[in-house]
């Protein structure tokens, strides 16, 4: 049964385009944005509404998007640029500008369409390859000092240190809150699934964090209080990584469910990993270190199974959420998880955890094909032994 | 399914994409099978094999006390007791008639898989093939369409060539039009086919280097029935490869049915 503060979460989110179109009324402006080190403080502690931009799922905008882009490319990039070609989203149609960072070169590119095709006014952030020399990380520091500078220019005002301060403490608390929510839903007892979630961290993409923040914090009450506790459902616990999955992208998820496997954690970009940037120091400049020292991106490419902390935050979960599987979905063309993938795969294998690749797209013509996959890889960990209601080790991701 | 007072039979049926096949098993082993074509209604062509299978091991379907449906058509099996993919069925049929079977390649109408089981017969890992007809019994019936060759001739073609003409595309379609200007340069067909059998298998192989191949090789499916690709095969791999002597095209509803009687005992059939 839902939580009465989920359906609060959808509510609030129902009613969130008319209060954007309201606040541009009043002269309010909108950030859109993409990527994975876009400081979304930044935006809000100039007064400018985030919003983060994307969804999955409808090929239909794929087919829009590579009329401008080679089919080649990416597609969530692709189904990103049908958005804006068809200007029906109702977020889209009531941005200002876009932000869009480096991290992934592909996002990277859709600013020069956007702008080129679109006419959208766009404001990039560049991001070193790697940070971990202290000529990356002084790059990086400059770079958003400019990636500010031209936000105040859009904003119109400039940044106030202390506004900037209290919207890290908004931020960090949902932050927080998110991961304490992720904690819960990975133990064996529930009364919050990973769908509903993962649901609930979308919303986030839209609303106000202020708002954000009140509804989560209520949705963590209710879940420490146990409400609407219930047994975890039969089946081995799946841990979900790779690439975006979108708002509006629920195959795989759904073909997962129906095969009667559980998802108990991800690490997906679209999912907890936002959730683990930590500011230590609410400037400009300890924002940035936050933005690169936190768990990396697979389009990192200077990572080496040594350095790279994405793949020990993935065993680590894999550990704490005492996970059987883990499917790693890979987005056609989506190169760095696809790049990736064998190297996961290896890493797994070595501590005797299962994991698949799931490639698809937005099309529905592989349904079939990846439901068998999911199907035998389910039936791969239970012929190991899983056994539902497992006990769980304490999750503090 | 019900069970009579006799001992108890029980049914595999793998709803494949070009056929239907059915096995029934007893304490005394293989008891009977049939091969149908699938056609464009999945839900009939099972229990009309299944009638086949039951009328070659004499038996009623009240002699069959468990029945595991598997294969694409597997989703619109309402007559099965249980649904299991191919993938688990094809290891457990292989590992059925070859207990040292370690590594699966199951060739059939529209996908191709590579298997790693362990010592019990349990998958360990696997990949199959992108949504694509290379490396498919569908693809070499569209090759051996363009030099009009009946398909059960193409794989003895394939080992008559006394060279190999590299093929360089597996897509269905840009292949047929690199075999056709082949054809028109004046390559002798046994090698364009030969080419054409060592581009699937490399591509395989590929494949199987993503699980690693390990231990015996089986081969299974439509395509295992094909000498020409257990040949290609072998060289793309360097390894020896076992075709069962049962057909292999019935290793997957042969799985099912090891499967039916494993479960089925369990519960008390």
């Amino acid at each position: 049964m839902t939580l009465r503060a989920i359906a609060n979460v959808r509510d609030a989110l129902a009613s969130r385009p008319a209060e954007i179109e309201a606040a541009r009324k009043q002269g309010a402006k909108v950030i859109g944005w993409f990527g994975y080190a876009t400081p979304i403080e930044i935006i809000h502690a100039l007064g400018l509404i985030p919003i983060r931009l994307g969804r999955g799922g409808d090929d239909r905008l794929v087919e829009i998007g590579a009329r401008y882009i080679s089919n080649q490319n990416c597609v969530f990039l692709r189904a990103s640029i049908g958005l804006f070609a068809e200007k029906n989203d109702v977020y889209v149609k009531n941005v200002d500008a876009v932000a869009i960072d480096g991290t992934c070169l592909q996002m990277y590119r859709m600013a020069d369409l956007l702008d080129y095709y679109f006419k959208v006014k766009t404001v990039v952030l560049c991001v070193p390859r790697t940070f971990q020399t202290a000529g990356a990380r002084a790059y990086f520091h400059r770079e958003l000092q400019w990636f500010v500078h031209e936000l105040e220019e859009i904003a119109g005002t400039p940044l106030d240190p202390e506004k900037l301060a209290e919207s890290v403490a908004l931020y960090s608390s949902i932050r927080n809150t998110t991961r304490e929510l992720y904690h819960h839903v990975s133990r064996g007892r529930l009364s919050l699934t990973w769908r509903e979630l993962y649901e609930a961290v979308h919303a986030g993409y839209y609303l106000s964090p202020e708002k954000y923040a009140s509804l989560l914090h209520e949705l963590l009450a209710r879940v420490e209080h146990g409400e609407n506790t219930v047994a975890a459902s039969d089946g081995p616990r799946i841990m979900l990584s790779g690439s975006v999955l979108a708002p509006g992208d629920t195959k795989l998820i759904e073909i997962i469910e129906q095969a009667g496997g559980r998802v108990v954690v991800d690490d997906l970009w679209s999912g907890l990993s936002p959730s683990l940037v930590r500011i230590n120091e609410p400037t400009v400049t300890g924002i940035a270190d936050a933005y690169m020292d936190r768990v990396p991106h697979a389009a990192q490419p200077h990572l080496d199974r040594q350095t790279d902390h994405r793949l020990a935050n993935m065993m680590r979960l894999v550990r704490e959420s005492n996970v059987d599987g883990v499917i790693y979905h890979t987005l056609r063309y989506c190169d760095p998880f696809t790049f990736k993938a064998v190297e996961v795969k290896e890493v797994l294998g070595n501590e005797g955890i299962p994991m698949i690749e799931i490639h698809t797209e937005y099309a529905g013509s592989d349904t079939e094909a990846i439901r068998t996959r999911v199907e035998a890889f389910i039936e791969l960990l239970t012929s190991r032994g899983c056994r539902p209601g497992q006990p769980v080790a304490e999750v503090r991701v | 399914m019900c069970q009579s007072a006799s001992e108890p039979a029980f049914a595999g049926i793998d709803v494949g994409s070009l056929t239907t096949k059915a096995v029934i098993i007893s304490n005394d082993g293989i008891a009977g099978s049939g091969v149908v074509p699938t056609g464009v209604r999945p839900e009939e062509s099972g229990p009309e094999v299944f009638r086949i299978a039951l009328k070659a091991a004499n038996l009623s379907e009240e002699d069959v006390a468990y029945l595991v449906a598997t294969g694409y058509g597997r989703v619109s099996s309402d007559y099965a007791d249980k649904t299991v993919t191919e993938i688990t069925c094809h290891a457990r049929g292989a590992y059925y008639l070859h207990p040292a079977t370690r590594t699966i390649i199951d060739m059939g109408g529209q996908d191709c898989k590579v298997i790693r089981v362990n010592g019990e017969g349990n998958v360990t890992d696997f990949a199959m093939n992108d949504k694509c007809a290379a490396g498919t019994g569908r693809f070499l019936e569209v090759m051996s369409g363009v030099f009009k060759v009946d398909i059960n001739e193409f794989g003895p073609m394939a080992l008559r060539a006394t060279d190999v003409v590299p093929i360089s595309s597996t897509c269905t379609v840009f292949a047929e039009s690199e075999v056709i200007s082949l054809i028109a340069r004046g390559e002798l067909p046994e090698n364009i086919i030969s080419g054409i059998h060592s581009a699937i298998s490399n591509r395989i192989a590929g494949m199987a280097a993503r699980v690693g191949v390990e231990g015996d090789v089986f081969f299974s499916g439509g395509v295992a029935k094909n000498a020409g690709m257990k040949a290609a095969l072998e060289r793309s791999l360097r390894s020896s490869i076992t075709v069962p002597a049962f057909d292999p095209q019935l290793v997957g509803a042969l799985g099912a049915a090891v499967i039916a009687e494993t479960t089925g005992r369990k519960a008390g059939a």
